[in-house]
């Protein structure tokens, strides 16, 4: 079946089999910046904004999204052009390894769209759902917290 | 303290914006046309003959392009350890064994042209398993009449087949029987850690193709790519210099991609097929077929003084190394050699280990490598004995620590897998890492005994750490620096930086050197054709090792600049000449050039040359960083959860190149390392299988699972390392089981043996003190 | 990688007679589609048709009657962000939903899929046990309001063969009705390993209307009628909170499984269910 997306303001249609799952199909067309390969929605890797809302994309399916506008990593700042928080992540130290990087900047995006002035909280509780082995978490909270403080300051 | 420019700055890591930005760096996020996608079939038996396979009914489905087996591939006995060469650890597998040792060993692969594809292949693989019995606990493994798992002809390199054992390890100084009479105080404990698994987010991953000339290109994930490119050789019978291995960026490592366990099927299948060849790891034979860390049960054995003085340390190990004898004798070694020196003061020390097959899945390298098991025991134990003699937790450890200028016979009696090398100790700074540690925990106003009537009490406990910067005289690596036109230059090593930030470090180091900006540096690393050798990424020897590598070269590379500047300046005396922001500069005339006018003079016009130069390094010695790990927990008595509140680590690693970075190692290893010390174990069925391998039942830390986490740096000046750096990538793995073991013991006067520390455990720790 | 290899049709209905309609036409191997975790992360290979509910507008949160009604397709972190929930039960049920699972499961897990699939671990359906929540479904003709403990005690997995749940009901209960859960994980985001839940009227300390369950025991959530029989006309108080745990404890229905074992689990409940109660109190 087709199914279409508007990818990152890009109109796409892509061909699928019904029962697919949405990162392999994203994926097989090259928006390989999407990672992760956990199938269980438990490492986060694969998180895109559907609708804008965070979601794993290896516990979705392709067709149940048809017609939806997916906002990847790449789509919310590419490396000549890159968000705030793609700097604060670069500066405060929070990428490592960065195969969790994307998907942990997607749930951070979504974050700080609905709630500008988080708490410590929220924070953790927003990116709680991506896995990082190499961080331990702290310089990507404290980059986040940094994100904050440099949309405050009218960037 | 240093004048640096470019040292001890938080340059951010020069590859990050482009991990931030989702560009295609990893190994899986480049396809190529006409690609076979590789699926494995692994046995589900824990001990078995593979008496037959027949492949004929999966060879008949359409799109499914060559199976291998143990009947079509080459028999070449071998390790899948990646390490220096000959390595240490036995050649006891072949790609593919007739013999199955754990549920989850490789029984053949299928190379098709989709993975759907290839996974119904699988299902119509026939195997005729002869069934044997199995063993699952090393101490029963290695008793007279337990089920020999290795009995295969011609394996080389394991201690006793016969009665499961890999390896065996004896080293002793002084008199230890004598060593414990004569103690005031002796206490014993022993402490069993379990299996768990590295879990880099990404998982092992391979892409193999022909190149334009047919040569075979590797491109996987690896931290080894010049072990990768011999082992490879060795295992298909081919010349080194037919292979290139490409390591893009990596997804982290943590050990457990310091093993050659996909490179050679997907080789393999490349070279009979000619066509590309994809094999990339799902979570769950990420869990079940890669690498764990050692299960180990390790006593430790303290005799002290009145005063408090170690008179006397026996350290016993018993390491459960799984189906392949991997890494087993070093990282058990490591369990001795990367402890028992901290604490040099006992002159009678012995250190004895087992190292045993088991039916279960394979050990190898993981973060720690050994000594994250024999903290857990002598930590611990440390404590036992201060409380015995009425000391605190950091006077003893002051009293007993290893000092600048001093040595222990356990560096030479015991390296990696051979004799060590004697050395003494050139920096250090244990003492301030206790006070400075003790005062940001506020340990002296914590440590008391908490309300008795609350549900919820704090403890607080320490531990002290020693690791290693590289194995010496094992470790090499090696370094190009070449200068281009607009006096920007080319860094092309062979270090591999795994997501540490190792190639930010070198930019920094070659910065420094030569006075440019990190932003004019171009790391190119990794790469067996383009770059010089480097062993890889292990034995924190990243930023010591590859480090010194690169320091050497841009010296000479700094030498050959000066040799030039000197023409062109017409003086002669190179004392007097700096470089800087792009220049050399004569401080004693104040002349200038740029190095873009010395490449533009050198490349096209006058004294032509290429400037550039080859460097390697390798060490006598492995200068150990020290860290002291402080944790407050609040311990619920009613349901024995813990929660980690605040945890303090207190860094020495010489000079921090780049703080931030190595802030980033620290607080990973320790996150890493609760997880370790609380909820990551494997549980297996009563057949060998492994039950939780996923992220579902299988429980890493998120994002609210940590404690607050302070750490500090304690700048000390290694003079063996590149401007005074020491390594950081491992100690700090080891401080949470004993730092938390002892808050346990310091809130509610109760030890646990076997880790993790359930609540579960924790209440039944509680019943059987009030019994 | 595929794994819903089999399936070949998909359909969006646009009305909630059209979803059950669809349903009951197509076979066995069919299945309505909320949120989808269930389907994707434990896929069943033979399923051959799919229904999804996106077009339904089904995420609602509003009152009714005096009721909350929530559409079957809410999220829970849609519901734990609702206004609704902000005073509900004293806030207890939106710090409850909060902690539940991971941001992007929360961002997944639906009230109709909590309902329909009953995992044994799930939070919502011991959340929606204790505050005797009704599940409203729709056959495709009419809708069908039932009592959820009512609901489980019926072959509720052949109903909804036919049936699409529409929405659930919340009482909107006054300030004299305290609730409290607490759910035992090995760490942060993961799984109950237990969970235990308190709805009671309290009047000048005196409990009453009080619903318990116990979820996770590893069996699927539960009414525990012993324990409500035990609590029922008693006075609130820190030695009714002792005992009451001590029963809890004693007469628990639970086992153990590979994540922690029966005497544990019975131990946890005692203590959540004494620790519930000693809340009421403070609050």
């Amino acid at each position: 079946m087709k199914v279409h997306y508007k990818i990152n303001g890009e109109e796409k249609e892509f061909d699928i089999q019904p029962g697919e799952l949405l990162l392999d199909v994203l994926r097989r067309n090259n928006y390989t910046e999407i990672k992760g390969n956990c199938y269980l929605g438990t490492c986060g890797a694969c998180a895109v904004l559907i609708n804008e809302v965070a979601k794993a994309t290896c516990t979705t399916l392709a067709a149940q999204v048809n017609n939806a506008e997916i906002i990847t990593i790449k789509g919310i700042g590419t490396i000549s052009e890159p968000h705030l928080l793609q700097k604060a992540f670069v500066e405060k130290g929070a990428v490592q390894c960065g195969f969790c990087t994307p998907g942990t900047i997607i749930s951070a995006y979504a974050l700080l769209k609905n709630n500008p002035d988080p708490t410590e909280e929220d924070i953790k509780r927003s990116i709680d759902g991506n896995l990082c082995r190499c961080t331990g978490y702290v310089q990507q909270i404290e980059a986040i917290k940094f994100a904050i403080k440099l949309l405050k300051g009218g960037k | 303290m240093n004048g640096f420019e470019y040292i001890g700055k938080n340059i951010g890591k020069i590859d990050a914006m482009a991990l931030a930005t989702g560009q295609p760096l990893f190994t899986d996020d480049i396809s190529f046309p006409n690609t076979l996608h590789i699926k494995i079939l692994y046995s589900p038996h824990a001990h078995a003959i593979i008496e037959d396979i027949d492949t004929s009914e999966a060879e008949k489905i359409p799109r499914v392009k060559l199976i291998l087996t143990y009947k079509n591939t080459p028999q070449v006995l071998h390790t899948t350890a990646g390490q220096g060469w000959p390595e240490p650890s036995p050649y006891d597998t072949c790609m593919f064994n007739k013999k199955v040792r754990y549920v989850g060993d490789r029984v053949a692969a299928v190379a098709a042209e989709t993975e759907e594809i290839a996974y119904e292949a699988l299902k119509h693989i026939k195997v005729n398993y002869k069934k044997l019995p199995a063993v699952f606990d090393p101490e029963e493994a290695m008793k007279e009449g337990a089920p020999v798992i290795h009995d295969e002809e011609g394996i080389s390199g394991v201690y006793n087949p016969k009665r499961n054992i890999v390896s065996h390890i004896e080293v002793k100084a002084g008199d230890i029987e004598k060593g414990f009479e004569e103690s005031d105080v002796v206490v014993e404990d022993t402490f069993e850690m379990q299996y768990a698994q590295h879990c880099p987010i990404e998982p092992h991953a391979t892409i193999t193709y022909l190149d334009e000339y047919g040569r075979l290109v590797i491109r996987t994930s690896t931290q080894v790519p010049f072990h990768v490119r011999r082992i490879v050789a060795q295992v298909l019978e081919i010349p080194v210099q037919n292979i290139r291995v490409i390591k893009p960026r990596i997804g982290g490592g943590f050990g457990v991609k310091q093993e050659i366990i996909l490179e050679e099927i997907s080789a393999f299948i490349t070279l009979k097929t000619s066509r590309p060849a994809r094999l990339v790891y799902t979570r769950e034979e990420e869990f079940v077929s890669s690498r764990t860390r050692h299960p180990m049960k390790v006593t430790v054995k303290i005799g002290a003084k009145k005063n408090g003085i170690f008179n006397a340390i026996k350290m016993y190990a018993l390491s459960n190394n799984g189906a392949y004898g991997t890494h087993g004798l070093t990282v058990t070694s490591n369990t001795g050699s990367k402890t028992l020196p901290l604490y040099n003061k006992a002159p009678n020390i012995e250190f004895i280990a087992d190292v045993a097959y088991t039916n279960l899945p394979v050990a190898g390298a993981y973060r720690g490598y050994g000594a994250t098991q024999g903290y857990a025991a002598l930590e611990q134990v440390v404590d036992e004995i201060a409380e015995k003699l009425g000391m605190g937790p950091a006077e003893i450890r002051k009293i007993n620590h290893i000092k600048v200028g001093e040595t222990s016979p356990i560096f030479k009696a015991l390296g990696e897998g051979r004799e060590g090398v004697t050395q003494y100790i050139q920096s250090e700074a244990t003492d301030k890492l206790l006070e400075l540690g003790t005062k940001e925990i506020g340990w002296y106003e914590k440590i008391r005994k908490p309300a008795k009537e609350a549900t919820k009490v704090r403890g607080i406990g320490m531990a002290l750490l020693m690791q290693g910067s590289g194995i010496p005289l094992i470790d090499m690596g090696a370094a190009t620096i070449k200068l281009n036109e607009d006096g920007s230059f080319n860094v092309l090593y062979g270090g591999t930086d795994i997501g540490t930030g190792l190639d930010t470090v070198v930019a920094q180091i070659v910065s420094e050197t030569l006075g440019v900006k990190p932003e004019q540096i171009i790391v190119y690393a990794a790469d067996t054709d383009v770059t010089p050798f480097d062993k890889g990424a292990y034995a924190s020897s990243g930023t010591f090792i590859s480090g010194g590598a690169v320091y050497n070269a841009a010296l000479k590379v700094r030498e050959q600049i000066l040799e030039v500047t000197k023409e062109i300046f017409g003086e002669f005396n190179t004392k007097d000449f700096i470089l800087k922001d792009g220049f050399v500069i004569s401080e004693k005339s104040g002349k200038k050039v740029s190095l873009s006018e010395i490449a533009y003079q050198t490349l096209y016009l006058k004294k032509q040359q290429q400037i550039m130069a080859t460097s390697s390094f390798v060490s006598d010695s492995s200068p150990p960083p020290f860290a002291a790990h402080f944790i407050e927990i609040e311990v619920d008595k009613e349901t024995g959860i813990i929660t980690p509140i605040k945890y303090v680590a207190a860094v020495d690693c010489g000079v921090a190149i780049n703080p931030e970075l190595a802030k980033g190692q620290i607080i990973g290893s320790i996150v890493n390392g609760i997880g370790y010390a609380l909820t990551e174990e494997y549980k297996f069925s009563q057949t060998g299988k492994l039950i939780n391998s996923n992220f579902m039942e299988y429980r890493i830390p998120s994002s609210r699972d940590i404690p607050d986490i302070k750490t500090i740096l304690v700048e000390t000046y290694e003079p063996k390392g590149p401007y005074g750096a020491k390594s950081v990538a491992e100690i700090n793995i080891n401080g949470p089981i004993p730092a938390i073991g002892n808050a346990l013991y310091n809130a509610l006067g109760i030890r646990i043996h076997k880790l993790p520390y359930t609540p579960e455990k924790v209440l039944e720790a509680l019943k059987n003190k009030g019994a | 990688m595929l794994k819903l290899k089999e399936v070949g049709q998909c359909f969006y209905p646009n009305t909630i007679e059209e979803a059950a309609k669809l349903l009951k036409e197509s076979g066995e191997d069919t299945r309505i589609v909320g949120g989808g975790l269930h389907l994707t992360a434990f896929p069943n290979p033979a399923i051959k048709t799919l229904i999804f509910l996106n077009n339904l507008k089904l995420n609602y949160i509003k009152e009714i009657d005096g009721k909350i009604s929530i559409g079957a397709t809410t999220t829970i972190s849609e519901l734990a962000n609702s206004a609704e929930m902000n005073g509900y039960l004293k806030g207890n049920v939106k710090k409850l939903l909060q902690s539940i699972a991971s941001e992007l499961l929360r961002n997944q897990i639906t009230m109709g899929g909590s309902v329909a699939q009953r995992e044994p671990y799930s939070d919502i359906v011991t959340m929606l046990l204790t505050l005797r929540a009704d599940i409203v479904i729709h056959d495709g003709e009419k809708e069908i309001k039932t009592p959820i403990s009512d609901f489980y005690k019926s072959n509720f997995r052949a109903t909804l063969k036919k049936s699409v749940i529409k929405e659930v009901l919340l009482e909107k209960f006054d300030s004299t009705y305290k609730f409290g859960m607490k759910r035992f994980t090995r760490n942060a985001t993961d799984i109950p390993l237990l969970n235990f839940g308190i709805l009671a009227q309290v009047n000048e300390d005196t409990i009453k209307n009080v619903s318990i369950v116990v979820g996770a025991r590893p069996g699927p959530a539960e009414r525990f009628a012993q324990a409500e029989e035990f609590l029922k006309n008693k006075t609130l108080s820190k030695e009714l909170a002792e005992e009451f745990g001590k029963f809890v404890e004693e007469n628990v229905d639970v086992a153990g499984d590979i994540r922690v074992g029966k005497e544990y689990r019975a131990h946890i409940a005692g203590i959540f269910a004494k620790r519930i109660l000693n809340e009421f109190m403070e609050e």
